[in-house]
């Protein structure tokens, strides 16, 4: 039974040659050097299994093995995911790097065990920001009134009311269609995204709010993992592990090609008032981090140097 | 027997306009959803977020609980080739094959419909904060529908030995409809 | 093996009659059984598959279309149509194809096109002694245009499966003159078999009851000009907007022409959700099966086989052509876009091809594949709204099938007919 070879199903919404897919990729590799090919990952990429919801759930019931999602993703499904991709937590990112990859990412993944999904790695999704087809953000001011798209979660939404726009939830296909007719005048999204979604061409001002960091993370449906044994599962960590520098390589790539390529087309770059958005988001705070377990998860992280 | 048979059809008579009474309602209210999402963004200026989930929670419903209605009144396409040319013994045979499998198949939906209700129950929808099984609840009552819909349609089948041909079936529904129609506008 | 539980059900349920949405998901769900996975896999896939936003299109054009036609919008705008070229032989069978092109400017679904302006003329066409197998082929055929006039979401999924290098205002350009192209092709098959099945020409009513029918006509004409008004000043999407079209039906119902009872409603707005949800559960039981396909890596394994074939472009580029349209035979179209464009984008630009031209060809390739048995959803949506059998309509819609062929393969092997308006509007 040891020498049985299996071929984990991975899954993974972005395109062939986005950095997460390529981390997961040279995982595989790894793996297959350490087992003599015993054990391999197949990347079913560009979400040709489902949309990340609903590869959540495959994953859970063990249809598929792994997963590459955003942390948001999760947070319907245990609560203390939402913590990551509070606004405005992290100061950097190496700030968020040292807390993921620290006791507190370790305590996220543990959260959700209990829910049929195994934390491997933290992967990530940059930093994003606003953007918008009216006029430069700089200010609170310059937020007012703003229809700015944002993802279906009460956070994202009730963050984007607390700095005075008007938070309007669009399924993702529209939203390009929507800067170009005026249903919309804004989203929010990472460089690589701006770039790849070419919402530049219909959205010049892109403002540095730096709102959020959720990390993606990379999971292991816990059904396929108990039938590993225990040397294996040794073997998954360790890779996933080493995935994780290979991946903000070609993250760092990624993140600094699209911002050239967006500023050679034409995108206006602006900073934000930092502190006035930091303020402006503390009911958002005392609003969703109401549980003492998040509170005090929220200090620590505020803590570490 | 053929009591019986009359009592059942009946019953499923009343279930099944129900069902379909429901999801109509559903469809109008998903347009009264949608709308109300246009007039919150465009006149309001505060965008509802409740609508779209709601909408998609909706249409989920009304399309599993009228789809079952129509294992009923057989309205579902198919391939009717076959079923058309063969002699009538056959297509009955055909019939009873297809109605028990698709009974089966909606015993199966109920079963698994389930499992995946019970799965996603600690889930919740985003913005609703209702569980997400809520919306694989529908899969359930679809598949009880398909089932109680299927042996009606097999006994049915049994009892009178008689099936009409597709194009037979669809022709005799359209002219109902069309002396319905022509009925209203005098 | 799978692949063979998984082929092997499909046909042999297909043959025995069994409804195709339940064909679909029992040899989806026979195949998950023989690979011993979760068998409820099969029914979230359905689920998701029939609960996407861009969907909600469908049952609100299917619904206008019943409120408009239970309440004689439709009548008055087809009779308007009738009079201004109703005395060209078949000239309804025009009507309809410039009625799907005018649809075709405010939805980005075929499908929705399909069941707007078929649920408007089938009936119409029937009345005035057009086969009904002549104006479901129409309406199918035509159905297709809508993904190629601007807006189409389906190029906005090709651009996000092309990983985002490819301008979507371009490719949005791009379709509208292979959209037209089509358009006239249909009109040239639309016409050819109207005039060897002898379909009337009517008088020309004069031009006093022109007038008097145009009026009549106005406000159905507005609800177009109101569409494409609010989707192109942003007070609503373009999903939005088949809300739109079943509110102002309602209203223009209710308040202009008192022409709704309430015993139409309740017949627009069941028969409405009949067909939607005849229409959506196929959609979702193509989605679990699209799910195995995918899983199997199918499509991958077909385009390595043609990959072996030959080194030729123009004999590349029609491989991909067939392939696609045997692949759009089963599958539906958004899984197909999205699996098959990161496997023929590396292939099509070592061979020399514009992506954004690839791009028109491939979208123009999958929806003859809507309009083809045994999986089609326009070709259903069709048969539904003209309640015949689908053999009854692919048996006379080879005219049309031709008309799509020759303008895929002038729209694939003349880059120009995509390429000239990016070009000069960019
Ligand atoms: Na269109
Ligand atoms: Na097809």
């Amino acid at each position: 039974a040891q020498a049985q070879q299996v071929t984990f199903r991975s899954s993974d919404t972005h395109p062939a040659d986005y950095p997460t897919v390529q981390a997961v990729e040279f995982m595989s590799e790894i793996l297959k050097k350490e087992t003599d090919g015993r054990l391999s990952i197949q990347v079913f990429h560009s979400g040709q299994l489902g949309e990340e919801r609903d590869t959540v759930q495959q994953t859970q019931f063990g249809v598929i093995d792994m997963l590459r999602v955003n942390l948001a993703l999760l947070n319907n499904i245990a609560p203390i995911t939402r913590v990551p991709g509070l606004p405005f937590l992290f100061r950097s990112e190496e700030h968020m790097y040292k807390v993921m990859d620290g006791e507190i990412g370790q305590e996220i993944m543990k959260a959700l065990e209990p829910h049929g999904l195994v934390g491997l790695a933290y992967y990530d999704s940059g930093t994003r920001n606003f953007y918008n087809s009216r006029r430069p953000v700089r200010t609170l001011e310059d937020m007012k009134g703003l229809k700015i798209r944002v993802q279906q979660s009460d956070l994202f939404i009730d963050t984007m009311r607390a700095l005075g726009a008007n938070p309007t939830p669009m399924p993702f296909g529209e939203v390009y269609s929507g800067l170009q007719t005026g249903v919309i005048d804004g989203a929010e999204n990472n460089w690589p995204s701006y770039h790849s979604t070419r919402h530049f061409e219909v959205s010049k001002y892109y403002s540095l709010s730096g709102h959020t960091m959720a990390p993606e993370i990379l999971v292991m449906s816990k059904r396929s993992w108990d039938k590993l044994s225990a040397e294996d599962q040794e073997l998954v960590r360790k890779a996933a592990q080493e995935s994780v520098a290979k991946m903000r390589e070609l993250w760092k790539e990624r993140e600094a090609q699209s911002r050239e390529a967006v500023i050679a087309a034409g995108a206006e770059i602006h900073e934000v008032d930092m502190d006035a958005f930091m303020k402006a988001v503390e009911p958002v705070y005392a609003k969703h981090v109401t549980d003492p377990q998040m509170q005090d998860m929220v200090e620590r992280i505020r803590a570490v140097q | 027997m053929k009591s019986l048979l009359h009592f059942l059809t009946r019953l499923l008579d009343v279930v099944s306009r129900l069902a379909l009474w429901i999801g109509a309602t559903g469809l109008f209210l998903m347009t009264a959803a949608v709308a109300w999402q246009v007039w919150g963004r465009f006149v309001l200026n505060d965008t509802p977020s409740w609508t779209e989930p709601v909408s998609l929670f909706l249409m989920l419903w009304f399309i599993l609980l009228v789809a079952a209605v129509g294992v009923r009144e057989r309205f579902h396409l198919g391939l009717d080739l076959f079923r058309d040319i063969v002699p009538e013994p056959v297509r009955v045979a055909m019939d009873l094959f297809s109605f028990v499998i698709v009974g089966v198949f909606g015993g199966t939906m109920a079963y698994y419909g389930m499992d995946l209700v019970r799965g996603t129950w600690a889930a919740t929808i985003p913005v609703l904060n209702i569980p997400e099984g809520t919306s694989y609840l529908a899969l359930v009552f679809s598949g009880v529908l398909i089932v109680l819909f299927s042996i009606e349609r097999v006994l049915v089948l049994l009892v009178e030995r008689r099936a009409q041909a597709g194009a037979e079936a669809l022709a005799q529904a359209h002219a109902d409809a069309a002396l319905k129609l022509s009925q209203q506008t005098k | 093996m799978e692949l063979t539980v998984l082929f092997g059900t499909f046909a042999v349920l297909l043959v025995l009659g069994v409804p195709i949405a339940f064909v679909l998901a029992i040899s989806s769900l026979a195949t998950i059984l023989y690979m011993g996975l979760p068998p409820l896999i099969v029914f979230q896939r359905m689920s998701s598959g029939m609960n996407a936003f861009a969907l909600m299109a469908i049952p609100f054009f299917i619904y206008a279309g019943e409120l408009m036609l239970r309440g004689a919008i439709a009548e008055k705008l087809v009779r308007l149509a009738a009079a201004m070229i109703g005395h060209l032989r078949g000239g309804l069978g025009l009507v309809n194809v410039t009625a799907s092109t005018m649809f075709g400017g405010v939805s980005g679904s075929a499908v929705a096109d399909a069941s707007a302006v078929g649920g408007l003329m089938i009936p119409q066409m029937k009345k005035r002694g057009y086969d009904v197998d002549y104006s479901v082929n129409v309406t199918v055929t035509s159905g297709i245009i809508a993904l190629m006039i601007p807006p189409s979401h389906n190029l906005i999924i090709y651009s996000i499966s092309a990983g985002g290098m490819i301008s979507i205002a371009d490719l949005f350009t791009a379709g509208i003159l292979p959209g037209l192209l089509l358009a006239v092709m249909l009109m040239v098959a639309a016409y050819w078999v109207a005039r060897k099945r002898g379909y009337p020409a009517e008088a020309f009513p004069g031009w006093a009851m022109l007038g008097r029918i145009f009026v009549a006509a106005v406000p159905g004409l507005l609800l177009i000009a109101i569409i494409v008004g609010g989707v192109r000043s942003g007070i609503f999407t373009a999903t939005e907007s088949s809300m739109i079209a079943v509110v102002y039906a309602l209203l223009i119902t209710l308040l202009v022409y008192r022409s709704l009872s309430w015993s139409d409603f309740v017949i627009a707005t069941t028969g409405a959700a009949k067909t939607t949800a005849m229409v959506l559960l196929v959609i979702g039981s193509a989605a679990s099966f699209g799910w195995l396909l995918a899983l199997l890596q199918v499509p991958t394994a077909m385009v390595e086989l043609m990959q072996s074939v030959s080194d030729n472009p123009l004999i590349i580029f029609l491989l991909i052509n067939l392939l696609l349209l045997v692949l759009g035979c089963f599958m539906d179209m958004s899984p197909l876009i999205i699996i098959t464009t990161p496997i023929f984008l590396p292939v099509i630009t070592y061979f020399g091809m514009d992506p954004v031209h690839f791009g028109i060809v491939l979208i123009l390739n999958l929806g003859i594949g809507l309009a083809t048995p045994p999986v089609g959803s326009l070709l259903f949506v069709g048969c539904a709204v003209g309640k015949i059998p689908i053999m009854q309509a692919v048996r006379t819609i080879w005219p049309f099938y031709l008309a799509c062929i020759v303008t895929l393969l002038l729209v694939t092997y003349i880059p120009e007919i995509s390429l000239f308006l990016p070009r000069v509007l960019g």
